[in-house]
């Protein structure tokens, strides 16, 4: 813990306390899901710790997939839309989905793939989300399964990502503002 | 709304010229009271204005970097103003904070030094050496704002549109020239585009006729077009205030709405310390309209927005 790479300010939730409430957080999916085999399509890249670790704990069978949306960052032209970069490999329609997010903040990503995912009529359609940034929240996301409850802080680490950075720490940690460019505003 | 900025040689008797025109035009006369009134609605006090003062006479070169910035916290201050309500401005750098602003008149007091003097000797019961002492502390004091917040030389006769020589004008005759000047040029009649147009230095983008007030609306508005979020921009106007004849005399216009969220989104890129007025109205908004779902987003709502998508550091370079 003592080993924060350069600009951790401070490690926000660890990796015994994510653990834990993995183990919960796949207790109550695997009851909501008895008998149903849902499809968990996670939103790359900021599920992949994420959802390999919860996957790991259910104890029901289900498939897997991923979806990745581009990015906000790489439309720096005067006009642009997001686009689906990688989009599903099979078919939802009729299937138990689960979609799975690193993070919710503005809600703007995962409203997208809703209305994306919704088009293409699956029989239900849930949001798990590690962490919920509520504080952010611009669109409505109805949030069935959440790991935590996020401040309003700069949060990288276990797959959140700065400038694709930092998604390797097996904790949550606070970025400095030194690094992000919040403390010039 | 209409602004009219006064430039005054000290004893030129320009306050009380200004305070006649403001009451004619039904102007916010904003001098040095004024500011302190509204300072206490801010995170600012009387106190740091004195700083500032003090710090704007003194001789030296420069002002420190804490005193520019509480400089510049009463110019934004006096901005905020002026997207609210009609205004005459006595200096402050106002001939530089609203320089190329539509919608203003830049007025300028002058009269030969002897009359001045005797001027300020008669209001001030001075002695002459008294009364000089202080006309030269108030022109420094003026010419120092404009020096340095803006770059500006304050005897640089092309920064007024109008000036008065008053050894030669009465007050009332000056009154009437200022309020001829702002009614011929029709600055109460300009309108907001083309006040906003003028003074956002950054290219403004246009969608579906709505032109944004600054580059933060005009950042947003992409964001929400990137991600299909459909978006109305100012919408509705909400009146929150009316005279007795019925006429609104308060009313608030949030930036977005969103349809699909029932949202209203006020983003507001004033400073923390100036958000008080802002977030007043729209107390007063959700009193009004408790059906109205409205939200502030914050200079730093919208910085950590920026910065999570590591474009913070790219926006704060662009700005400067």
């Amino acid at each position: 813990m003592n080993d924060k790479p350069n600009g951790i300010v401070e490690v926000l939730i660890d990796r015994e306390t994510i653990g834990q409430r993995i183990v919960e957080l796949a207790r109550e999916i695997s009851t909501a899901y008895r008998e149903r085999a849902p499809l968990m399509v996670g939103v790359l890249k900021g599920c992949v710790l994420f959802m390999s670790d919860l996957v790991r704990e259910l104890d029901i069978p289900v498939e897997m997939d991923f979806i990745s949306l581009m990015s906000y960052a790489d439309m720096r032209g005067p006009s642009g839309a997001a686009r689906i970069t990688k989009d599903l490999d099979c078919v939802i329609e009729g299937r138990d989905v689960i979609l799975v997010e690193g993070i919710i903040d503005t809600g703007m990503t995962a409203g997208y793939l809703l209305r994306n995912l919704e088009a293409r009529r699956p029989r239900s359609l849930r949001v798990c989300a590690f962490l919920d940034k509520e504080v952010r929240r611009i669109v409505r996301i109805p949030i069935a399964f959440r790991g935590f409850k996020a401040p309003d802080r700069f949060l990288v680490g276990y797959g959140l990502d700065f400038r694709q950075l930092y998604r390797n720490l097996p904790y949550v940690g606070v970025l400095s503002d030194e690094i992000t460019g919040l403390n010039r505003r | 709304m209409a602004v009219i900025t006064v430039y005054r040689e000290p004893g030129a008797m320009g306050k009380e010229v200004s305070a006649r025109v403001a009451g004619h035009l039904g102007y916010c006369l904003v001098d040095r009271a004024r500011l302190v009134q509204l300072s206490g609605e801010v995170d600012l006090d009387e106190a740091r204005l004195i700083k500032v003062e003090e710090a704007i006479s003194g001789r030296g070169a420069e002002i420190d970097a804490e005193t520019e910035g509480y400089a510049r916290l009463f110019e934004d201050l006096i901005a905020q103003l002026a997207e609210e309500q009609d205004l005459v401005v006595l200096e402050r750098g106002a001939q530089g904070l609203f320089r190329n602003r539509p919608g203003t008149l830049h007025v300028r007091f002058i009269a030969p030094r002897k009359f001045r003097i005797s001027q300020v000797k008669e209001r001030e019961g001075l002695t002459g050496r008294k009364a000089i002492s202080l006309i030269r502390a108030g022109e420094r004091q003026r010419a120092r704002y404009l020096r340095l917040l803006h770059h500006l030389d304050a005897s640089e006769p092309t920064l007024y549109d109008l000036t008065l020589r008053m050894d030669r004008l009465s007050i009332e005759q000056a009154c009437g020239l200022i309020v001829t000047a702002a009614r011929e040029m029709g600055i109460s009649q300009t309108p907001r585009e083309k006040i906003v147009e003028n003074i956002v230095s950054q290219p403004l983008q246009k969608r579906s006729g709505a032109r944004y007030v600054n580059a933060a609306e005009s950042e947003f508005a992409r964001f929400l077009s990137f991600y299909h979020i459909p978006f109305q921009y100012e919408p509705r106007t909400f009146p929150l205030e009316t005279d007795p004849d019925g006429r609104t005399i308060e009313a608030f216009t949030p930036d977005f709405y969103l349809p699909d969220q029932d949202l209203y989104i006020e983003l507001t890129t004033l400073k923390q310390s100036l958000v008080t007025r802002k977030n007043r109205k729209v107390r007063k908004l959700r009193r009004l309209y408790p059906e109205v779902n409205i939200r502030i987003f914050y200079q730093r709502d919208f910085y950590a927005l920026m910065a999570k998508y590591g474009l913070l550091s790219e926006m704060v370079s662009d700005e400067r």
